[in-house]
């Protein structure tokens, strides 16, 4: 039996060789010569000893290689690990450590970077995607494989692994969400019914592909036999571009790009854009007078989601089909049933506030050699979100607020105690926090208050180049306090959430 | 390394510029090399690399998004 990911890609091939398959960034690929390219990529990771079961990193950028290689990873049975390029070294150090990785696959400036700063091992090959590095494979050498689907002995079941999502854990450990080929087949068709997607839909992805957002939307579009439109980076200008030019009529953006996005629909000079059929916006509700001026200016449906990396999308809601129920996140998929937990874990009443625990299919393996803290971290079959909700007497589910403490900037998930246990590194620190600004653009930035040691000459300059050396770009401050104290509750426990009303009082936030 | 080549190598991380853009006028904010979460680790890394400290007035000058702007604004400031 062969992957059914892979297989469905090669027989669009043999279907519509001519259909364009995938775009991006002013390229393109048929759906023949996507599955030549898949060939060629899974007969050069096979010609430098990758096999089945092998785990693969890499510092994954918006591309149709990138893509290519998710359904190379599928054929042969292989899973991949996709990483931000601009974590810091020692945390794609701990990254490889906590997946298991054998191999690498990245840029010759991550190489350098990396061999400058210690060099990263792995027992098996590296490969460069661009140009040459000493001690690697480059890329380039896949021009001399061949284009036919290799053979593979194993038998692919689709229980195999096929993408491990690194998420940071409170702890600062990363959190590896293991998702199967199943995981992400299954996924795939359950938004494909949900949504009435077909053949005939251009889908586009604006996120990046080491989020299982945009996995799922390029995977989905060449299962299908649709169109894929894959953005190399975001800015709202790119995307109106890209909209209007590839004419797409099917996305999944995040709330905060589409904010950004409206913003510039409402300047005079803005395109005009009417290919869209559905929008869906996931990760943060949207302002009801920003979901107002974006369905008035794309004219299209109007979907909002609710859902987590471990569980995929919990509930749906169209804006124009449900009119009378704007705040609610909407009812469950089919695949899906939402439970109200209170911290005794009974179930809460209806239009009582607790937290949202899901059971569902398309729930994924687990954590990576995390049983327990999967375990843990689900009550009778339902996964606990971390996330504060209730129920309406219809069944409809209502957002209110996160358990779990976190900052969400332009939709990435920030976990405060990994910058905490950072800064407080510093000599001159006597104690720190993070905390969740609020941000027009991006819902939330990172800030953070900082209590210099006693007589200790700290400077922001000196926190500033720390963060950058030692944080990613996400999780880099963009405001910093220095406080004489922080709020603290009887028991000395921080109290995270009062750190801004404690500055604001202070008359720091100038 | 020189200024110039410090500011591409890193602009570039993620994605290569195509061969046919001229880098120097390049806004590398707007065309999404380095977006808005990235800019603040960008500048405290250049801060670092060269031993200089962008003021208020510098920051707010959109010049410093374009490379050809940032690459000669890192290189006066070496200079004092």
């Amino acid at each position: 039996m062969r992957s059914r990911l892979a297989d469905m890609l090669y027989r669009n091939a043999n279907e519509m060789p001519e259909k364009m398959a995938i775009w991006c960034d002013g390229k393109t690929a048929t759906y023949k010569e996507m599955a030549e390219l898949v060939s060629r990529y899974s007969n050069l990771l096979i010609a430098n000893g990758v096999a089945y079961g092998d785990h693969i990193a890499i510092p994954m950028n918006n591309s149709i290689e990138s893509v290519a290689l998710f359904f190379s990873a599928a054929d042969m049975g292989v899973c991949l690990v996709p990483l931000n390029p601009t974590l810091p070294l020692n945390a794609i150090r701990m990254a490889m450590d906590s997946g298991d990785m054998k191999h690498l696959i990245a840029r010759k400036s991550f190489l350098s970077e990396s061999s400058r700063n210690g060099g990263i091992d792995v027992p098996g090959v590296i490969i460069c995607l661009d140009g040459e590095f000493e001690g690697t494979i480059p890329f380039s050498d896949i021009a001399k494989m061949s284009s036919e689907r290799p053979e593979i002995k194993e038998n692919i079941n689709g229980n195999e692994s096929l993408i491990l999502t690194m998420t940071s854990g409170s702890t600062g450990n990363p959190k590896p969400i293991d998702i199967s080929q199943n995981n992400k087949y299954e996924r795939a068709m359950a938004h494909i019914r949900v949504y009435s997607i077909t053949k005939e839909d251009r889908i586009l992805a604006a996120t990046p592909l080491y989020h299982s957002l945009a996995e799922r939307l390029v995977i989905l579009p060449l299962i299908l036999g649709a169109t894929s439109i894959l953005l190399p980076r975001f800015t709202p200008a790119l995307w109106l571009n890209c909209v209007k030019e590839q004419q797409v009529t099917f996305t999944i953006a995040v709330s905060a790009q589409l904010a950004q996005i409206l913003e510039l629909l409402e300047l005079p000079d803005a395109p005009q854009i009417d290919s869209f059929r559905a929008i869906v916006s996931s990760s943060a509700l949207l302002e009801e007078n920003v979901k107002l001026a974006l369905i008035e200016k794309l004219s299209c449906e109007f979907h909002e989601m609710y859902g987590t990396s471990e569980t995929s999308t919990v509930t749906t809601i169209c804006f124009q089909k449900a009119s009378h129920k704007q705040k609610s996140v909407g009812t469950p998929f089919d695949e899906a049933k939402v439970r109200i937990f209170r911290d005794d874990d009974t179930d809460a009443n209806i239009g009582e506030v607790g937290e949202i625990a899901c059971k569902s299919s398309l729930t994924c393996k687990g954590y990576y050699k995390l049983d327990t803290m999967m375990e843990a971290a689900t009550h009778e079959g339902y996964f606990r979100t971390g996330d504060l909700g209730y129920l309406d007497g219809d069944g409809y589910l209502y957002f209110a607020g996160r358990k779990k403490e976190i900052i969400i900037t332009g939709a990435v998930n920030v976990y405060p105690h990994d910058i905490d246990v950072v800064v407080v590194s510093i000599p001159e620190v006597e104690e720190c926090a993070a905390f969740a600004y609020p941000d027009d653009r991006l819902g939330e930035v990172v800030a953070l208050a900082v209590v210099p040691k006693e007589d200790a000459d700290l400077k922001l300059r000196t926190l500033k180049t720390y963060c950058a050396r030692h944080l990613a770009d996400f999780q880099q401050p963009h405001k910093i306090f220095i406080v004489d104290k922080l709020p603290k509750n009887t028991m000395g426990k921080l109290q995270r959430m009062n750190i801004l009303p404690y500055i604001q009082e202070m008359g720091l936030d100038n | 390394m020189s200024v110039k080549d410090f500011v591409t190598e890193y602009i570039q991380r993620e994605y290569t510029v195509p061969e046919d853009v001229d880098i120097m006028t390049l806004n590398y904010v707007e065309s999404g090399y380095v977006d808005s979460l990235g800019l603040v680790q960008f500048i405290a890394t250049i801060e670092d690399e060269f031993g200089i400290e962008f003021t208020d007035d510098e920051l707010e000058d959109t010049n410093i998004k374009v490379v050809g702007g940032l690459v000669s604004t890192i290189e006066k400031k070496i200079a004092q």
